[in-house]
């Protein structure tokens, strides 16, 4: 209980100053995102497509399911993500237990061996399973690692974004990264990410936004979704298109379904 | 073959009763492998040079209810070069049901792993298949199906895994048959001429084996019970009489602590291992009981490069017996037996290219391996892997220095669909 007091109150503290002010800060406005973008509802379930091409055209194909549930007492989340395809990694899950201050807990299961295997995961800038979306990219960086500045309002195609540059402060995979996020529903439209050398190394696009509802009657709530996003290399051509099929939010996920019972017998009424 | 009559059949009567309830779900998949290996040092005992020369087609079948149920079968049909046959390995054949919310049961031939260790066990207790390991079959041939009942009982505050093994199954260990080994029976590293036979134990109900594991997570740390009654998988038994080699009666304790350490992940495992059959130590024809612990880091240096060590250690129990009871000639062991490994992993290119290096080395055995390997994902479907196999060692009795005359190199292809 210690950790989450300390989690709520540096909430707490962060949050102060903010309410004070009438037109939201740059971080504010990244909260809403994160929130949106992240944590949308308090579970969710997804079939997730990842498309990755080469620079020459050449194209690998992941298909996953993906559960998620959020801890309704802090930011932090459980995933569980279930592999249908390619073949070599087919019935392979992982289990992640991200806390946004510290390192997740993450474990892989490997069938072939029927094992379940601890991961270190203290780089969050790998790779996920070899696409150009690293692992924090899938689950959300820690706002307070960066320093966030609004930099303008403008107009992304029809949507009326927020512009808001971020600049890590201790090393990390960019030097700067730009945010565009729709005014509307604080989901990012657009990011670029600059190296070392202040070019422009990756871009994300969320390239569409589906509502997808949730609930019946006056629990009925709808959530703005980014069911298709591609993150480019824009230095070596690598590019990973991702989409989701079959959303669904507020499940009822149970917290058991997050355990390494999943992982050795995944629930089959969720991973079809 | 005869064993797996019973597991078929036992499975074909469940399924009769469960399947007609299934909703069609049905998956076949699997995978063509062309693997090939070779000694690079001349070896005085094998003539042939081949260690490794197979085409291997992999057929896997899935059949899953709506709710609960699923009926899972693996099988390889395989042309051995090496051994000049053909044969069918039936990897992997069983039931899942859960009848109650808080019960699976896994029935039928299926692999068993638990513990904390990597390629070093100590309470996973279940067959393994090292001459696989030592030739370059691929990581998934690294474990051998048991024929098993599994219960996993998850009440809430804890976890519990209960095996019922009927069937004894040995790990694979080298006999002189692909690779030259050290026979007991004559001091020396030997061959296909004077390749090592063993002696299973009886199929019956007081040999059963029994495997439990009490598991549960503390925050971000898991810790673990373990408990075993059955019988060692390593021939560590001579009956020199009859010239063959036996699995001794083991019953085995532990626990395991694993999680968060400094950047990376740490872990600790314990064993006492009770050598029921020689419980003073004085028979030097049967394994003395042990103490054995592990420790193990994992972390990721950097994006895509991580790094695992362990030190494992060995006591010897009732050494003063087993040294006044040894026979003249025979090697002599050491009281206390260190091994020290260390894996590299490196992957390149969106994660198609890794490159790998396992090391083992043991100061007190002072012999040791080294398995380089580099693999490639071509494309979703096709995927080649290059390695090697070193041996080194001082002595022709210890577990890697009997293998030093079997350095090789081997060369996968492999299909998946």
């Amino acid at each position: 209980m210690s950790k989450l007091g300390l989690v709520l109150f540096a909430l707490f503290i962060a949050g102060t100053p903010a309410q004070a002010q009438k037109f939201p800060t740059a971080t504010e406005i990244l909260e809403k995102s994160q929130q949106a973008f992240y944590y949308a509802g308090t579970d969710m379930k997804a079939r997730v497509t990842m498309e990755l091409t080469t620079d020459t055209g050449k194209k690998r194909t992941r298909i996953l399911t993906m559960l998620r549930k959020n801890d309704p007492k802090s930011k932090n989340q459980k995933y569980f993500l279930y592999f249908h395809e390619p073949g070599d990694v087919r019935r392979t899950a992982f289990l992640v237990w991200k806390y946004p201050e510290k390192d997740d807990d993450r474990w892989i299961f490997i069938p072939t061996l029927n094992m379940v295997q601890r991961v270190a995961a203290s780089d969050s800038r790998s790779s996920f399973v070899g696409s150009d979306f690293t692992y924090e990219d899938i689950s959300g960086r820690d706002l307070s690692a960066d320093t966030h500045t609004l930099l303008r309002e403008e107009k992304l195609g029809d949507a009326d974004c927020y512009v808001i540059q971020s600049m890590p402060k201790s090393t990390a995979d960019y030097t700067k990264k730009l945010s565009w996020i729709d005014k509307k529903n604080f989901l990012p439209l657009k990011e670029e990410y600059y190296d070392a050398q202040n070019e422009l190394s990756r871009v994300f696009t969320g390239d569409k936004i589906e509502e997808i509802a949730a609930g019946e009657g006056a629990a009925r709530k709808s959530y703005p979704t980014v069911t298709k996003r591609t993150m480019k290399n824009v230095k070596s051509g690598h590019r990973t298109e991702v989409s989701f099929t079959s959303v669904a939010y507020n499940v009822g996920l149970d917290d058991a379904i997050f355990t390494e019972r999943s992982l050795r017998n995944p629930p089959r009424d969720l991973v079809q | 073959m005869k064993h797996h009559r019973g597991t078929i059949l036992a499975l074909a009567l469940l399924g009769s009763t469960v399947l007609p309830a299934f909703a069609a779900d049905f998956s076949f998949h699997g995978f063509v492998e062309g693997a090939g290996g070779f000694r690079v040092v001349d070896n005085p005992s094998i003539s042939k040079d081949a260690t490794l020369g197979e085409g291997r087609l992999q057929a896997e079948l899935s059949y899953q209810g709506p709710k609960t149920g699923r009926l899972f079968l693996k099988a390889d049909v395989i042309g051995d070069g090496v051994e000049e046959e053909g044969k069918i390995d039936l990897r992997e054949a069983y039931l899942d049901f859960s009848p109650q919310k808080v019960l699976d049961v896994r029935v039928g031939r299926q692999i068993l792993t638990w513990g904390t260790g990597d390629l070093i066990f100590i309470n996973d207790l279940f067959p393994k298949d090292f001459v696989s390991f030592y030739i370059g079959r691929s990581q998934d041939y690294l474990k051998a199906g048991s024929d098993a009942v599994k219960l996993s009982l998850f009440p809430g505050p804890f976890s519990l895994d209960l095996a019922l093994v009927p069937h004894f199954r040995s790990s694979e260990v080298p006999k002189g048959e692909r690779l030259s080994t050290f026979n007991p029976f004559t001091n020396r590293v030997t061959g296909r001429r004077e390749k090592l036979s063993t002696r299973a134990p009886a199929t019956n109900l007081e040999n059963t084996e029994l495997a439990f594991r009490l598991y549960r997570t503390f925050g971000s740390y898991e810790a673990a019970l373990y408990g075993f009654q059955g019988f060692f998988k390593e021939p560590v038994g001579i009956d020199p009489a009859k010239r063959v080699l036996s699995f001794p009666e083991l019953s085995a304790y532990g626990a395991s602590l694993q999680g968060p350490f400094l950047q990376g992940i740490a872990s600790l495992e314990f064993g006492y291992y009770d050598s029921r059959e020689d419980r003073s130590g004085k028979d030097p024809k049967i394994e003395n009981s042990s103490l054995r612990y592990l420790f193990g880091y994992e972390q990721e240096v950097w994006a895509d490069f991580t790094v695992r060590a362990q030190y494992f250690l060995e006591e010897m129990l009732d050494f003063h017996a087993y040294r006044a009871s040894l026979a003249a000639g025979a090697p002599r062991r050491k009281d206390l037996r260190h091994l020290l490994f260390l894996r590299l992993t490196h992957l390149f290119r969106y994660q198609t290219v890794e490159l790998s290096l396992v090391a083992f080395y043991s100061p007190s055995d002072e012999d040791a391996h080294l398995k380089p390997e580099a693999s490639y994902k071509v494309t979703d479907n096709w995927s080649v892997a290059f390695g090697a196999n070193f041996f080194f060692g001082k002595k022709d009795s210890t577990p890697f220095g009997q293998l030093d005359a079997n350095d090789n190199l081997y060369l996968r292809l492999r299909y998946s669909f």
